[in-house]
Protein backbone atom coordinates (compact mmCIF):
# COMPACT_ATOMS: atom_id res chain seq x y z
CA UNK A 1 0.00 0.00 0.00
CA UNK A 2 1.44 3.38 -0.94
CA UNK A 3 1.75 5.87 1.86
CA UNK A 4 -0.14 9.14 1.57
CA UNK A 5 1.05 11.92 3.81
CA UNK A 6 -0.05 15.52 4.19
CA UNK A 7 2.85 17.88 3.58
CA UNK A 8 5.11 18.70 6.51
CA UNK A 9 4.40 22.46 6.27
CA UNK A 10 0.70 21.64 6.54
CA UNK A 11 1.35 19.53 9.63
CA UNK A 12 3.49 22.26 11.16
CA UNK A 13 0.72 24.82 10.57
CA UNK A 14 -1.81 22.53 12.26
CA UNK A 15 0.53 22.07 15.24
CA UNK A 16 1.18 25.84 15.45
CA UNK A 17 -2.57 26.44 15.57
CA UNK A 18 -2.92 23.84 18.31
CA UNK A 19 -0.21 25.42 20.48
CA UNK A 20 -1.60 28.89 19.80
CA UNK A 21 -5.05 27.83 21.04
CA UNK A 22 -3.80 26.50 24.36
CA UNK A 23 -0.82 27.78 26.35
CA UNK A 24 -0.93 24.65 28.48
CA UNK A 25 0.09 22.44 25.58
CA UNK A 26 3.83 22.02 25.89
CA UNK A 27 4.54 19.81 22.90
CA UNK A 28 2.73 18.34 19.93
CA UNK A 29 4.01 15.96 17.32
CA UNK A 30 2.94 14.01 14.30
CA UNK A 31 4.91 10.77 14.44
CA UNK A 32 4.95 7.99 11.88
CA UNK A 33 3.52 4.72 13.16
CA UNK A 34 6.90 3.06 12.94
CA UNK A 35 8.41 5.52 15.37
CA UNK A 36 9.91 8.48 13.54
CA UNK A 37 8.95 12.12 13.89
CA UNK A 38 7.22 13.69 10.89
CA UNK A 39 6.48 17.16 12.30
CA UNK A 40 6.79 18.57 15.78
CA UNK A 41 6.39 21.78 17.75
CA UNK A 42 7.78 22.02 21.28
CA UNK A 43 7.77 24.95 23.72
CA UNK A 44 10.87 23.52 25.39
CA UNK A 45 13.55 21.02 24.46
CA UNK A 46 12.39 17.41 24.32
CA UNK A 47 14.10 14.29 22.94
CA UNK A 48 12.36 14.24 19.54
CA UNK A 49 13.42 10.78 18.41
CA UNK A 50 12.58 9.12 21.70
CA UNK A 51 9.21 10.89 21.88
CA UNK A 52 8.33 9.65 18.39
CA UNK A 53 9.47 6.07 19.02
CA UNK A 54 7.68 5.90 22.39
CA UNK A 55 4.49 7.30 20.86
CA UNK A 56 4.53 4.54 18.29
CA UNK A 57 5.23 1.81 20.88
CA UNK A 58 2.48 3.04 23.20
CA UNK A 59 -0.12 3.20 20.44
CA UNK A 60 0.86 -0.24 19.11
CA UNK A 61 0.78 -1.81 22.58
CA UNK A 62 -2.55 -0.17 23.41
CA UNK A 63 -3.98 -1.43 20.13
CA UNK A 64 -2.77 -4.94 20.96
CA UNK A 65 -4.22 -4.85 24.47
CA UNK A 66 -7.64 -3.70 23.26
CA UNK A 67 -7.62 -6.19 20.40
CA UNK A 68 -6.63 -9.12 22.63
CA UNK A 69 -8.82 -8.28 25.62
CA UNK A 70 -11.92 -6.74 24.08
CA UNK A 71 -11.66 -7.15 20.27
CA UNK A 72 -11.72 -3.39 20.11
CA UNK A 73 -9.67 -0.69 18.40
CA UNK A 74 -7.94 2.30 19.92
CA UNK A 75 -9.42 5.80 19.74
CA UNK A 76 -7.01 7.59 22.00
CA UNK A 77 -4.60 6.89 24.82
CA UNK A 78 -4.29 9.03 27.95
CA UNK A 79 -1.35 8.93 30.33
CA UNK A 80 -1.57 11.17 33.39
CA UNK A 81 1.33 12.07 35.62
CA UNK A 82 1.63 14.46 38.57
CA UNK A 83 2.48 17.41 36.37
CA UNK A 84 1.55 16.41 32.84
CA UNK A 85 -0.90 14.52 30.73
CA UNK A 86 -0.02 12.86 27.46
CA UNK A 87 -2.69 12.20 24.84
CA UNK A 88 -1.95 9.98 21.84
CA UNK A 89 -4.30 9.26 18.99
CA UNK A 90 -4.14 7.88 15.50
CA UNK A 91 -5.06 10.23 12.70
CA UNK A 92 -8.31 8.33 12.24
CA UNK A 93 -9.61 7.23 8.88
CA UNK A 94 -6.37 8.23 7.33
CA UNK A 95 -4.37 6.22 4.84
CA UNK A 96 -1.33 7.98 6.21
CA UNK A 97 0.43 6.26 9.09
CA UNK A 98 0.39 9.22 11.47
CA UNK A 99 0.02 9.41 15.24
CA UNK A 100 -0.69 12.69 16.99
CA UNK A 101 0.98 13.09 20.41
CA UNK A 102 0.16 16.00 22.69
CA UNK A 103 1.92 16.75 25.96
CA UNK A 104 -0.03 19.18 28.15
CA UNK A 105 0.21 20.54 31.67
CA UNK A 106 -1.79 18.51 34.14
CA UNK A 107 -4.23 21.32 34.97
CA UNK A 108 -5.41 21.56 31.37
CA UNK A 109 -8.86 20.03 30.96
CA UNK A 110 -8.79 16.65 29.23
CA UNK A 111 -11.80 17.56 27.11
CA UNK A 112 -9.94 20.60 25.81
CA UNK A 113 -6.87 18.55 24.89
CA UNK A 114 -9.00 15.92 23.14
CA UNK A 115 -10.93 18.60 21.28
CA UNK A 116 -7.72 20.22 20.11
CA UNK A 117 -6.36 16.83 19.08
CA UNK A 118 -9.48 16.11 17.01
CA UNK A 119 -9.30 19.49 15.29
CA UNK A 120 -5.62 19.12 14.56
CA UNK A 121 -6.04 15.60 13.16
CA UNK A 122 -9.03 16.68 11.07
CA UNK A 123 -7.04 19.59 9.70
CA UNK A 124 -4.27 17.38 8.32
CA UNK A 125 -6.70 14.67 7.21
CA UNK A 126 -8.52 17.15 5.02
CA UNK A 127 -5.20 18.19 3.58
CA UNK A 128 -4.32 14.58 2.95
CA UNK A 129 -7.56 13.87 1.09
CA UNK A 130 -7.10 17.01 -1.00
CA UNK A 131 -3.53 16.01 -1.87
CA UNK A 132 -4.52 12.43 -2.60
CA UNK A 133 -7.37 13.63 -4.90
CA UNK A 134 -4.92 15.94 -6.67
CA UNK A 135 -2.49 13.08 -7.19
CA UNK A 136 -5.17 10.86 -8.74
CA UNK B 1 8.61 -28.15 38.95
CA UNK B 2 6.82 -25.33 37.19
CA UNK B 3 9.55 -22.78 36.53
CA UNK B 4 8.99 -19.85 34.21
CA UNK B 5 11.96 -18.55 32.22
CA UNK B 6 11.88 -15.24 30.45
CA UNK B 7 13.94 -15.04 27.26
CA UNK B 8 14.35 -12.10 24.93
CA UNK B 9 15.00 -12.29 21.19
CA UNK B 10 16.94 -9.39 19.77
CA UNK B 11 18.59 -8.55 16.47
CA UNK B 12 18.47 -6.27 13.47
CA UNK B 13 15.18 -5.63 11.63
CA UNK B 14 14.36 -8.67 9.50
CA UNK B 15 16.54 -11.10 11.44
CA UNK B 16 13.52 -13.31 12.20
CA UNK B 17 12.40 -12.40 15.74
CA UNK B 18 8.68 -12.04 15.02
CA UNK B 19 8.65 -15.13 12.77
CA UNK B 20 10.46 -17.10 15.44
CA UNK B 21 8.00 -16.25 18.21
CA UNK B 22 4.98 -16.79 15.96
CA UNK B 23 6.30 -20.22 14.95
CA UNK B 24 7.19 -21.37 18.46
CA UNK B 25 4.47 -20.01 20.66
CA UNK B 26 1.89 -22.37 22.16
CA UNK B 27 -0.48 -19.43 22.53
CA UNK B 28 -1.53 -16.93 19.84
CA UNK B 29 1.42 -14.53 19.84
CA UNK B 30 0.99 -10.89 20.74
CA UNK B 31 2.35 -8.70 18.01
CA UNK B 32 2.87 -4.96 17.66
CA UNK B 33 3.84 -4.83 14.01
CA UNK B 34 3.01 -1.79 11.91
CA UNK B 35 3.62 -1.01 8.22
CA UNK B 36 7.13 0.24 7.48
CA UNK B 37 7.44 3.80 6.25
CA UNK B 38 11.19 3.99 5.67
CA UNK B 39 13.73 2.20 3.48
CA UNK B 40 12.98 -1.02 5.33
CA UNK B 41 9.77 -1.40 3.30
CA UNK B 42 11.93 -2.55 0.37
CA UNK B 43 12.71 -5.76 2.26
CA UNK B 44 9.68 -6.25 4.54
CA UNK B 45 6.13 -4.96 4.87
CA UNK B 46 5.88 -4.53 8.62
CA UNK B 47 8.13 -3.95 11.60
CA UNK B 48 7.76 -4.42 15.37
CA UNK B 49 7.51 -1.16 17.31
CA UNK B 50 6.97 -2.40 20.88
CA UNK B 51 7.36 -6.13 21.43
CA UNK B 52 6.33 -9.62 20.41
CA UNK B 53 5.22 -12.09 23.05
CA UNK B 54 4.65 -15.82 23.06
CA UNK B 55 4.94 -18.83 25.36
CA UNK B 56 6.54 -22.21 24.86
CA UNK B 57 5.90 -25.15 27.19
CA UNK B 58 8.96 -27.27 27.84
CA UNK B 59 8.57 -31.02 27.54
CA UNK B 60 7.56 -32.95 30.63
CA UNK B 61 7.20 -30.90 33.75
CA UNK B 62 10.09 -28.58 33.01
CA UNK B 63 8.27 -25.28 33.00
CA UNK B 64 7.56 -22.63 30.41
CA UNK B 65 9.58 -20.19 28.35
CA UNK B 66 8.17 -16.70 28.04
CA UNK B 67 9.37 -15.42 24.68
CA UNK B 68 9.80 -11.70 24.14
CA UNK B 69 10.92 -10.09 20.91
CA UNK B 70 12.24 -6.53 20.84
CA UNK B 71 12.22 -4.12 17.90
CA UNK B 72 15.39 -4.19 15.83
CA UNK B 73 15.87 -0.44 15.45
CA UNK B 74 18.00 1.22 18.12
CA UNK B 75 15.46 4.04 18.50
CA UNK B 76 13.33 1.53 20.42
CA UNK B 77 16.10 0.57 22.83
CA UNK B 78 14.02 1.70 25.84
CA UNK B 79 11.86 -1.39 25.32
CA UNK B 80 14.60 -3.38 27.02
CA UNK B 81 13.58 -1.62 30.25
CA UNK B 82 10.13 -3.14 29.83
CA UNK B 83 11.41 -6.73 29.67
CA UNK B 84 14.49 -6.46 31.91
CA UNK B 85 12.95 -7.61 35.23
CA UNK B 86 13.49 -11.32 35.76
CA UNK B 87 15.15 -11.81 32.41
CA UNK B 88 16.82 -15.20 32.13
CA UNK B 89 18.83 -14.69 28.96
CA UNK B 90 19.03 -13.20 25.50
CA UNK B 91 19.25 -14.69 22.02
CA UNK B 92 20.57 -12.30 19.39
CA UNK B 93 19.49 -13.39 15.92
CA UNK B 94 21.64 -12.78 12.85
CA UNK B 95 20.12 -12.98 9.37
CA UNK B 96 22.70 -14.99 7.43
CA UNK B 97 20.99 -14.14 4.15
CA UNK B 98 21.43 -10.40 4.63
CA UNK B 99 24.41 -8.47 3.29
CA UNK B 100 24.21 -6.25 6.35
CA UNK B 101 24.15 -9.14 8.82
CA UNK B 102 27.29 -8.14 10.70
CA UNK B 103 26.46 -4.43 10.70
CA UNK B 104 23.06 -5.28 12.16
CA UNK B 105 24.63 -7.48 14.82
CA UNK B 106 27.20 -4.82 15.67
CA UNK B 107 24.48 -2.19 16.12
CA UNK B 108 22.44 -4.48 18.38
CA UNK B 109 25.47 -5.35 20.51
CA UNK B 110 26.56 -1.73 20.78
CA UNK B 111 23.06 -0.52 21.71
CA UNK B 112 22.50 -3.12 24.43
CA UNK B 113 26.11 -3.83 25.47
CA UNK B 114 25.68 -3.09 29.18
CA UNK B 115 22.50 -5.14 29.49
CA UNK B 116 23.88 -8.05 27.49
CA UNK B 117 27.02 -8.16 29.61
CA UNK B 118 24.95 -9.01 32.67
CA UNK B 119 22.84 -11.91 31.37
CA UNK B 120 23.50 -15.20 29.58
CA UNK B 121 23.73 -14.49 25.85
CA UNK B 122 23.79 -16.58 22.67
CA UNK B 123 24.27 -15.30 19.13
CA UNK B 124 22.21 -17.43 16.75
CA UNK B 125 22.79 -17.37 13.00
CA UNK B 126 19.39 -17.73 11.38
CA UNK B 127 18.14 -18.25 7.80
CA UNK B 128 20.95 -20.53 6.67
CA UNK B 129 21.32 -24.30 6.85
CA UNK B 130 25.07 -24.12 6.91
CA UNK B 131 26.39 -20.65 7.69
CA UNK B 132 29.96 -20.10 6.63
CA UNK B 133 32.80 -20.38 9.10
CA UNK B 134 33.74 -16.84 8.12
CA UNK B 135 30.34 -15.49 9.20
CA UNK B 136 30.72 -17.19 12.58
CA UNK B 137 34.15 -15.62 12.99
CA UNK B 138 32.83 -12.18 12.10
CA UNK B 139 30.09 -12.59 14.69
CA UNK B 140 32.74 -13.39 17.28
CA UNK B 141 34.71 -10.32 16.22
CA UNK B 142 31.59 -8.18 16.62
CA UNK B 143 31.14 -9.58 20.12
CA UNK B 144 34.77 -8.97 21.04
CA UNK B 145 34.58 -5.41 19.72
CA UNK B 146 31.98 -4.73 22.43
CA UNK B 147 33.85 -6.65 25.11
CA UNK B 148 31.25 -9.43 25.09
CA UNK B 149 31.77 -13.17 25.15
CA UNK B 150 29.08 -15.56 23.93
CA UNK B 151 28.63 -18.77 21.98
CA UNK B 152 27.81 -18.33 18.29
CA UNK B 153 25.66 -21.05 16.80
CA UNK B 154 23.45 -21.76 13.80
CA UNK B 155 19.73 -22.24 14.24
CA UNK B 156 16.44 -22.33 12.43
CA UNK B 157 14.42 -19.88 14.51
CA UNK B 158 11.18 -21.58 13.44
CA UNK B 159 12.20 -24.93 14.97
CA UNK B 160 11.18 -25.67 18.53
CA UNK B 161 14.08 -28.06 19.12
CA UNK B 162 16.60 -25.42 18.10
CA UNK B 163 15.20 -22.88 20.55
CA UNK B 164 15.01 -25.43 23.37
CA UNK B 165 18.65 -26.27 22.65
CA UNK B 166 19.59 -22.59 22.89
CA UNK B 167 17.70 -22.37 26.16
CA UNK B 168 19.84 -25.24 27.46
CA UNK B 169 22.95 -23.33 26.38
CA UNK B 170 21.67 -20.32 28.32
CA UNK B 171 21.12 -22.57 31.34
CA UNK B 172 24.69 -23.83 31.08
CA UNK B 173 26.00 -20.27 30.80
CA UNK B 174 24.04 -19.30 33.88
CA UNK B 175 25.45 -22.24 35.78
CA UNK B 176 29.06 -21.67 34.81
CA UNK B 177 29.39 -18.07 33.76
CA UNK B 178 26.85 -15.94 35.57
CA UNK B 179 26.13 -15.71 39.27
CA UNK B 180 22.71 -14.08 39.54
CA UNK B 181 20.39 -17.05 39.69
CA UNK B 182 17.83 -15.31 41.87
CA UNK B 183 17.59 -12.40 39.45
CA UNK B 184 17.59 -14.62 36.43
CA UNK B 185 14.37 -16.50 37.07
CA UNK B 186 10.88 -15.14 36.84
CA UNK B 187 8.30 -16.64 39.14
Amino acid sequence: MSIVLPTQPRCHRALDTLLHRCDGVEAAMFALRDGRSYAERFRSTLPVNKFAAMSSSLVALSNSVLREIASDALNYLLIEGDAHKLVLCKVAGSKSPLILSILAKHEINLGLVLGLAKMCAKDVMEAEFAESAQAS
Amino acid sequence: MNEVYKIVFMGAPGSGKTTCIAALSDIPPVSTDVPCTDALQETKDTTTVALDYGELRLDGDNGRLLLYGLPGQSRFSYMFDVVRAGLFGAIVLVDASSEGAIDGLAETLETYREDLASIPLVVAINKSDEPSHALGLRCQQALHAQGLVAPVTAMDARRRDDVVQLFEVLLTLLEFGFGHTSKGRAT
